[in-house]
């Protein structure tokens, strides 16, 4: 009989590893999680590929997120960096934006840069504006920079020259005169890493790249390695993307910087997934775990990305799916201060965690407090994976609330409604502060105490429906296994948008499309498989901030763009114009390469159900409440609450009044039951 | 009267609330201003008000709104009394009542909830112009009524209807119509967003218990404000300074305040400053007690909330006759430029209370440099640049460098790349300034090097100040480098202006600025060589300043230890 194959992905995260598998024919899935190795994180990968695969199962396709890139810059842990600019532009990278981060503080201090002023050095050349070479660049003075890499050993050199995206000329001069001489060392180009104007964050941008590039190669070379024993004839490794793409191992390895936030997009692209099968077309995507809260948008269908992030306060000009966080989450500490309550942002995190994990913690968190409110169950935490304290977490939650005078089960209750009405205001940010109304949305909600806490957070919101997907305790990994190839390209294109010439601007697309393709080519993607989707940044004349909106397809209609800008700033800022000018900023191309998968299947068969109930507290009384296994129920089944949803992974809460019913795809519904 | 209590979780869900639905609040007036100097320089504040008029939240984008917008909600309590009904809206700009210049409008409306009044909203907005002799804001006037036009608090919207007269006189008044009323729109729009989430908010948990939280709220800001002075050494210091001049001449203005803390008290005095000048950098007393309570914030309280609680342990005597309580017909157009050293003195002051939080003058104004069109048949372009400089030491680090000042907080400088494409000058060097910053065990931070050249003939103008009292040192740590600025034409001649009038730079013109230091924390002579020999690598401190200011000899780069003058400890 021949062997059956997998889709397999894995989420690698800081005490977890998420594995899924999802079956190529049927789509089924199964998903479990082992203890995560940060020394080799490869190591928990092939750990849990075993784990999970019988006799006569194999591979057909790995896809997984990482963390090592955005590790490497956390820690500070990358190569040895040389950079080289614009003579009487050295200290561009220290002096940063010169905004203060915080601007109630006289002693705020700027994000420490990846390369130091010691090890910047500068060449005497300019290029003007319009591209033109204002001083010719003077090659050996760039022998000072040869010498000090034999004295000081960096191990790579990141080159960015004023208006190098517009006539990268200089760098390509120095970066040829450097290899002859250097042969060894890597080296970063700005106009190659990211050919988009504003010079300090492409500095950035670029000594990111040459400094998180050789950690990201590494992990990826001993990864494919491992995993060659376990991988089909010809098999390739996928890598996450930044921007909720997937790309091989291979190409990842040419450009490193895309896998910088690769970890978290999983549970977005899965939104997207979700959001096309279900017909959902609006979700609020949350992510809740023990000591963050991950907040995104999929908005007619498609995740939210923006073209700009920061990590450590160091801009990263790059295409990622916008993920709002937070300091909320089953860790979150509560405490006093002037005969007040708190909630976060401060977390226990994993060690020495919640006082319920009997670890030390002595402070009561958000787990401990619905430990005593009976909504999670003490011995089947994390699929019986760990046992909780009841006493320990009723402790340390009575001790607190005795300093207000209040008994411990209403204190841990309004422990819940502090951190709800944080995890709201967080959403706010990303909805209302943006002029998108979230009553438009579905909140769906993962993460291991997203489920718990979704239907009391939707309530705050005004939200008519909570959708838990599918292992909502591994849906990142499980989103993983939904996304499809992508690679972004751009170039800085500055004018007056109402006057473009059009030949020149579809020239322009075509190009970046020409590249695209030839990437995906490349990573075997077949022709009626690649698609491009075109952007252009816009703003109105004078402004200094851009909207991106689409571009449409064949030769360029600007009007219709404009049209497009119009719209979209009307329904941002509440206002819009078309008499004022507008500018071009950006052009943009996705290269889009359509990956095979599976739908999901709907459930249909149940597993026995078994009559359990115990004491749970809502809203300040006691209900009797029935617990129950997920795999209990099949399409179309409904569960009234107050009820407790129990699977491996996860344990979502239906409180009095709420209603939940298994949908297409398997994923819960929840709404108040007087919505129907 | 009803005597609802709130609990600490209802109360703190309400300290949540004021907090997000100011932020709402700001975000509703960005997304719907017409004017960048609005929603990309977030020149505004907002704040949320109980029914007395008693902050309860804000948010601001500018650090120098912190503490002056309830005054308005007061002089329109004072002035409507009972008259005040829903959906009114109030606004005023008159700078000897609310503290800034004429171009800073303040809204402010009543919040109903079942035809009750429950609070107030206000909205603070730059408005880009409003008929001064000059364009957006004058350089060179000596009497606010060359500054534009006055408003006292007055009613221009009723019952959600716009009054047309009122809006007419307010388009009329200004160079560009069209934008400031949509900003005085987006305005409006931040109060009933307030109005629509304080509804939802008191639906779910009543007047009573929205009021009684609100009463632990301010009990709570007081109680954490008490403690914490408390805790301050008590004593009297007093601090003073000097302006360069007001822009008219070229005398130096005094500045001059005493601190005293008593128990639980802080009480600040501003006898000794100038009497008002003919310049305008006079400042209503609205906005100099707007200042010092920033200047309380940042060495007490940086991370907690403001609310009417706040500053409840302080006090402020501000003479009649002093620049920063300006009268008519007092000019006020750049009325900012005395507080950073106001600030700088008070945190000299406070730094004796607590010296473990001691911390040495900042480089200080906002040293404005701006360029423009002069040819009115080319297309007319304007860059108004504020220049960041350095911050001074304190007791455990040493001062940032090249970073915008206090009063400013989250303007960020134009990339050489974008300024170049937008505009016919060339940026020839941005840098760090070497031995701008004061020495010292903790050395203050350095100012910057930004030079402008013309590649076509321009206007440019300059607002540059702190020459004559660049940033101090603190415990025996040196004064900062002052700002130094070269005017290179092209026919050789060089000047050194500091602040200049609007004039043509011919082609060609070089024009290099250079923004001053912070002071330096602690004898120098306390500084280890290793860091002395760090920014000597960095070329932020040349070796002549280095053996002066260190007392260390250096041979080949290297500082000679050995040879050097001994380490003492602080």
């Amino acid at each position: 009989m021949a062997s059956t194959g997998y889709r397999v992905s894995a989420d690698i995260g800081g005490t977890f590893t998420d594995v899924v598998f999802q079956n190529s024919e049927n789509g089924d899935m199964r998903a479990l999680k082992v203890l995560s190795t940060p020394q080799n994180p490869a190591l928990a990968v092939l750990e849990g590929v075993k784990k999970g695969l019988g006799a006569g199962e194999h591979i057909d396709f790995f896809v997984h997120g990482t963390t090592v890139g955005l590790n490497s810059v956390l820690t500070r842990r990358g190569a040895k960096v040389a950079l080289l600019t614009t003579e009487n532009f050295r200290d561009v990278y220290t002096i940063q934006g010169n905004d203060r981060g915080e601007i109630f503080s006289i002693r705020w201090q700027k994000p420490e840069p990846l390369v130091t002023v010691e090890d910047t050095f500068t060449v005497r050349e300019r290029i003007a504006a319009d591209g033109t070479i204002e001083t010719p660049i003077v090659l050996e003075e760039l022998d000072r920079l040869v010498e000090a890499v034999k004295i000081r050993g960096y191990e790579a050199i990141a080159i960015c020259f004023l208006f190098g995206f517009r006539n990268p000329a200089h760098e390509l001069a120095a970066e040829a005169y450097l290899r002859e001489r250097l042969p060894e060392i890597d080296i970063a180009l700005s106009h190659q890493v990211s050919p988009e104007w504003r010079e300090f964050d492409r500095i950035s941008t670029t000594a990111m790249d040459a400094f998180t590039a050789p950690v990201v190669r590494r992990y990826l070379a001993t990864l494919v390695d491992e995993m060659r024993d376990t991988l089909p004839e010809g098999g390739r490794v996928y890598v996450m993307e930044s921007n909720g793409g997937a790309m091989t191992a291979t190409a990842a390895s040419n450009t490193p910087l895309q896998t910088l936030l690769s970890g978290p997009v999983g549970g977005t692209i899965g939104g997207r997934s979700l959001a096309e099968q279900t017909g959902r077309k609006n979700l609020i995507c949350v992510d809740m775990g023990g000591t963050s809260f991950d907040a995104s948008l999929i908005i007619d269908g498609l995740p939210s990305i923006s073209n700009e992030t920061s990590l450590e306060g160091l801009p990263v000009q790059m295409s990622v799916v916008d993920i709002h966080v937070i300091g909320a989450g089953g860790g979150s500490i509560a405490w006093e201060e002037a005969d007040a309550l708190r909630v976060g942002p401060q977390s226990a995190g994993s060690v020495p965690g919640p006082a319920c994990y009997g670890r030390g913690g002595t402070e009561p968190t958000v787990s401990d407090a619905n430990l005593v409110l009976g909504r999670l169950d003490s011995s089947n935490f994390s699929g019986g994976e760990m046992t909780l304290d009841t006493e320990a977490a009723r402790g340390v939650v009575a001790k607190l609330g005795d300093k207000f005078g209040l008994k411990p089960e209403a204190f841990a209750q309004g422990i819940i409604d502090i951190i709800n009405a944080k995890m709201a205001d967080a959403i706010r940010t990303i909805t209302v502060q943006r002029g998108i109304d979230p009553r438009d949305f579905a909140l769906l909600a993962y993460g291991g105490a997203g489920p718990s806490q979704a239907a009391a957070l939707a309530r705050q919101l005004d939200i008519e429906e909570v959708i838990v997907p599918i292992h909502p305790g591994a849906f990142s990994a499980v989103g993983m296994l939904q996304t499809d190839m992508r690679h972004d390209f751009k170039m800085t294109y500055y004018g007056d948008w109402d006057h473009v010439d059009v030949d020149e601007v579809t020239a322009a697309f075509e190009a970046l499309e020409a590249q695209g393709l030839a990437h995906l080519k490349q990573e075997g993607m077949k022709d009626n498989d690649i698609s491009f989707e075109r952007s252009v940044d816009l703003r109105y004349e004078g402004q200094e901030y851009v909207l991106t909106v689409p571009a449409g397809t064949g030769v360029v209609d600007p009007a219709a763009v404009r049209a497009l800008f119009n719209a979209a700033y009307q329904k941002q800022y509440g206002h819009s114009s078309t008499t004022a000018g507008a500018e071009v900023a950006n052009l943009r191309v996705a290269a889009l390469g359509r990956l095979k998968r599976p739908g999901l299947p709907s459930p249909v068969d149940r597993a026995a159900r078994e009559a359990r109930s115990r004491k749970v507290y809502f809203d300040g009384a006691e209900h009797d409440t029935a617990v129950v296994r997920r795999e209990a129920y099949a399409l179309g089944d409904t569960v009234d609450g107050p009820a407790i949803i129990e699977e491996e992974t996860a344990t979502t809460l239906v409180p009095p009044g709420w209603r939940a019913e298994v949908i297409t795809g398997g994923h819960l519904s929840m709404k108040p039951s007087n919505a129907e | 009267m009803s005597k609802t209590t709130s609990d600490p979780i209802t109360t703190e869900v309400v300290r949540n609330f004021v907090m997000s639905c100011a932020q709402d609040m700001n975000a509703a007036l960005w997304r719907s201003a017409y004017s960048p100097v609005i929603y990309e320089g977030r020149d505004s504040a907002v704040a949320i008000l109980d029914a007395e008029g008693t902050m309860l939240g804000q948010s601001t984008g500018v650090p120098l709104f912190v503490g002056a917008i309830d005054a308005c909600v007061h002089l329109v309590i004072e002035k409507y009394g009972d008259d005040i009904g829903p959906g009114d809206i109030f606004l005023m700009n008159d700078s000897y009542l609310q503290g800034t210049h004429l171009n800073d409008f303040t809204a402010v409306g009543p919040l109903f909830h079942d035809g009750k009044l429950v609070g107030f909203g206000a909205a603070r907005a730059h408005w880009s112009d409003v008929g001064a002799m000059d364009p957006g804001l004058p350089m060179g006037s000596s009497s606010i009524f060359q500054e534009g036009w006055r408003l006292g608090p007055t009613r221009v919207v009723q019952n959600y209807e716009e009054l047309p007269d009122w809006m007419d006189l307010i388009q009329r008044n200004t160079r560009m119509p069209s934008a400031i009323l949509g900003d005085f729109r987006a305005q409006v729009s931040a109060i009933r967003t307030g109005e629509r989430r304080l509804g939802q908010l008191l639906d779910r948990i009543g007047q009573d218990t929205y009021r009684a939280s609100c009463l632990n709220i301010f009990e709570q800001s007081r109680a954490l404000d008490r403690a914490a002075i408390g805790e301050l050494k008590d004593g009297t210091w007093s601090r003073e300074g000097y302006l360069d001049n007001d822009g008219q001449s070229d005398d130096p203005i005094k500045v001059a305040l005493t601190l005293t803390i008593d128990g639980e008290n802080m009480i600040i005095d501003l006898e000794g400053s100038s009497p008002p000048v003919a310049g305008s950098v006079n400042c209503g007393a609205v906005q100099t007690q707007s200042l010092l309570r920033l200047a309380y914030k940042t060495m007490i309280s940086p991370d907690r909330a403001i609310t009417g609680g706040s500053f409840s342990t302080m006090s402020v005597k501000i003479p009649d006759d002093c620049m920063f309580n300006a009268r008519e017909p007092y000019a006020c157009a750049w009325y900012f430029t005395g507080l950073g050293l106001l600030a700088d003195l008070m945190i000299a002051c406070l730094s004796e209370a607590m010296p473990e939080h001691a911390t040495a003058a900042h480089y200080g104004d906002s040293m404005v440099a701006t360029f423009f069109e002069v040819d009115p048949r080319k297309k007319q372009w304007l860059s108004v640049e504020a220049t960041a400089g350095g911050w001074g030491g304190s007791n455990g680090a040493d001062g940032e460098s090249a970073l915008i000042n206090l009063v400013n907080g989250g303007f960020r400088n134009m990339p050489a790349e974008v300024y170049e494409t937008k505009f016919p000058v060339r940026i020839e060097e941005f840098s760090i300034r070497p031995d701008s910053g004061g020495a010292g065990r903790w050395r203050g931070g350095n100012g910057v090097v930004r030079s402008y050249r013309m590649l076509d003939d321009a206007g440019g103008a300059l607002w540059f100040e702190r020459s004559k009292t660049p940033a101090w040192g603190l415990a025996g740590g040196k004064p900062a480098k002052g700002p130094v600025n070269t005017l290179r034409l092209p026919d050789g001649s060089e000047e050194n202006p500091l602040k200049m009038r609007a004039r043509v730079l011919p082609k060609g013109t070089l024009l290099i600025t250079r923004t001053g230091g912070g002071g330096g924390y602690g004898d120098p002579m306390a500084r280890p060589f290793d860091e002395i020999q760090r920014d000597l690598d960095r070329g932020w401190l040349s070796p002549e300043v280095a053996a002066e200011d260190y007392g260390v000899v250096i041979r080949d780069g290297r500082v000679d230890t050995e040879a050097s003058t001994p380490r003492t400890s602080l």
